[in-house]
């Protein structure tokens, strides 16, 4: 009723010291798990795209070749040491399961970007890629072709349209979503076919072409291991099989990084599980204080014909606008505190080697309006006991300031 | 049109269960002037509670119109209180946060009866035969204390209630005043026909009733 939802905005305004401060501490409370929240499920996305997301398991590149694993476990770097196409076919190894190569060519001068970008021309195959297409976001309702490209998600341009690549166009086929691994997100990924296509327009260096644009020659195979095999045997394997190949995979001290990421992570949690709970202690605690002073006007409202579920609805509506204030102030503050803090937080994990992705858009506002929600639901509950308890008094009893 | 039987009303306090109101009987018919008369702490305010169906009694019945009121449900004492009953304490019992018209439409608009604009006329209406047409959108704490005790008389009639219950309404007030608002009620009671029990110290103004209750130590003893 808008009288008395009037009523309840009006009993806030009336302790506007009071009241400011609950909705402080409810801002603060909700910026906190609200950020928290964030952080964490981006930290998790993070450590998802960067160990469990990376399609391969593993990486076989010609030795001497320098990996970024990283980066490495979703596209090979562009390297000029190459290897035979059907170099792991023909070792016929039972612990690999698939087996996608990847041919990387570093250009510049190419028309795309700008002029002295460098730009990554990454040839798939379609058939056995199983990196690359995962991520696609958006793509035209076919399958790839010749002479269509992809593009990683720090490319921007409208799906069907044309991309001159060295003076030749190209279909835009499709777009990748956010993975924060650079090659990933500058690069342009295309069939071998395409690029092979590409190689005579592609400029000499020195004396000859990049040696991966040549035919049966790949600059590296990301692999995957079969069922029930372990990195050990598959490593084993490879290098006893193929000569003048390096096995790359995820090291000991990124499980560290990520074993420890989990740990705090999982504090984080019980820290914010402790700081709601504490939020709603004081939300009660705060007002069982305010119904006590209103026993009177709680009273007269009961006398002149106010219903149970009227009073309570009035004092709940009262703390869930605060609390829902506060909420909302909360989540501004943690906007405020993640944008001041979002470079030296990429920064740091970049360095340690996850890539940082922020949750995107529509997850973002879900946990905003999750944080706000639940912080209206802590006053709405703060409030419920003492205004239940109150509206069981006799009106009486309420007006003389008892019960 | 009331009829209570046997009410009592005790409390238990630190030093023992205190007996505030003891076997009353008390008949008062529909339109009917009845004034309650006694000292302070005899129990006066408390029979008044028990009979507006503020506060539980201990023991016995109040019938309203054919209804036994404390054995409705919550919400249908509620709904009763609003609908049969109009209130009027001994102290300013105006909302500080609502304006004069709020204060005076909201049992109006609690009860549902006459829809918000209905509700908002009526209240207008009442006001204006207060006196205090030009104060609708005035604030409690913006009038006198005897204008305050109008608005609650005009905020007890909005329902057009059966039974007036004033607990003292001049209590505080100056001699003027309280004439001025005494007469008011007796004109609705006159008027209107509203069955009009008061509680009083004013011996004069008792006088004037068809029946004086005079209570002593929770019971009645005249």
């Amino acid at each position: 009723m808008r009288l008395l939802a009037n009523l309840a905005l009006q009993n806030l305004g009336r302790r506007k010291a009071r009241s400011l401060l609950l909705i402080a501490a409810v801002a603060i409370g909700s910026g906190v798990v609200f950020t928290g929240a964030t952080l964490m499920r981006s930290i998790d996305d993070s450590m998802a795209v960067g160990f469990t997301r990376l399609g391969a398991d593993m990486m076989v590149v010609p030795e001497g070749a320098l990996t970024n694993i990283t980066a490495a476990l979703l596209t090979v770097e562009p390297t000029d040491l190459v290897l035979d196409a059907d170099v792991l076919a023909r070792a016929h190894i039972a612990s690999l399961g698939r087996i996608a190569p990847q041919k990387i060519v570093r250009v510049e001068h190419s028309g795309v970007g700008g002029h002295h970008d460098l730009v990554d021309l990454i040839g798939i195959d379609p058939a056995r890629d199983f990196t690359i297409q995962p991520w696609l976001k958006d793509k035209l309702n076919r399958d790839l072709r010749a002479g269509d490209v992809i593009l990683g998600a720090g490319r921007d341009a409208p799906l069907g349209s044309q991309l001159l690549i060295f003076g030749k166009p190209h279909l835009i086929y499709g777009k990748l979503g956010r993975t924060g691994v650079g090659t990933h997100e500058r690069g342009v990924f295309m069939s071998f076919a395409t690029l092979e296509a590409l190689a005579g327009s592609i400029p000499q260096h020195g004396d000859a072409r990049p040696a991966v644009l040549s035919l049966g020659k790949v600059t590296g195979f990301l692999v995957e291991l079969a069922p029930g095999a372990t990195a050990l045997q598959a490593r084993f394997a490879i290098l006893s099989a193929v000569k003048g190949a390096k096995v790359v995979t995820g090291d000991s001290s990124l499980s560290g990084i990520r074993q420890g990421l989990a740990a705090l992570l999982q504090g984080i949690l019980a820290l914010m599980v402790l700081m709601f709970a504490s939020m709603a202690v004081m939300v009660s605690v705060l007002f069982s204080a305010i119904v006590t002073e209103r026993r009177g006007e709680l009273g007269l409202l009961k006398a002149i014909g106010a219903r149970r579920a009227q009073l309570v609805g009035m004092m709940v509506v009262e703390a869930v606008i605060a609390t829902g204030v506060g909420g909302v102030l909360g989540v501004a503050l943690g906007v405020l505190v993640m944008r001041l803090y979002e470079r030296s937080l990429v920064y740091y994990l970049d360095n340690i080697g996850v890539p940082f992705v922020w949750l995107d858009l529509p997850q973002t506002v879900a946990y905003a309006a999750a944080a706000i929600v639940l912080a209206s639901a802590i006053g709405a509950l703060g409030a419920l006991y003492p205004a239940w308890r109150a509206s069981r008094r006799d009106a009486y009893e309420l007006v003389r300031g008892e019960g | 049109m009331l009829a209570c039987r046997q009410v009592s009303k005790s409390y238990r306090t630190e030093r023992g269960i205190v007996t505030a109101v003891s076997g009353i009987d008390l008949d008062v018919a529909a339109g009917e002037f009845a004034a309650v008369i006694g000292r302070s702490g005899s129990g006066k305010s408390t029979l008044m509670a028990v009979i507006g169906g503020l506060s539980r009694p201990s023991g016995g019945t109040v019938t309203i119109d054919g209804t036994d009121l404390w054995r409705l449900s919550d919400n249908a004492l509620s709904g009763f209180r609003n609908g049969k009953i109009g209130y009027v304490f001994q102290f300013a019992s105006l909302l500080p946060t609502l304006r004069l018209i709020d204060n005076v439409a909201l049992p109006a608009m609690l009860g549902r009866r006459h829809g918000a604009s209905g509700s908002y006329a009526r209240a207008a209406g009442l006001l204006e035969r207060m006196g205090l047409g030009g104060y609708l959108d005035a604030y409690p704490s913006e009038i006198s204390a005897g204008e305050q005790r109008r608005v609650a008389i005009a905020r007890a009639l909005i329902n057009d209630p059966a039974l007036l219950l004033a607990d003292e309404p001049t209590s505080d007030l100056d001699e003027q005043t309280e004439g001025e608002i005494m007469n008011e009620l007796l004109t609705i009671n006159r008027e209107v026909g509203t069955t009009l029990i008061l509680v009083t110290h004013n011996l004069a103004l008792a006088e004037r009733a068809q029946q004086v209750v005079h209570i002593a130590n929770g019971a009645i003893v005249a």
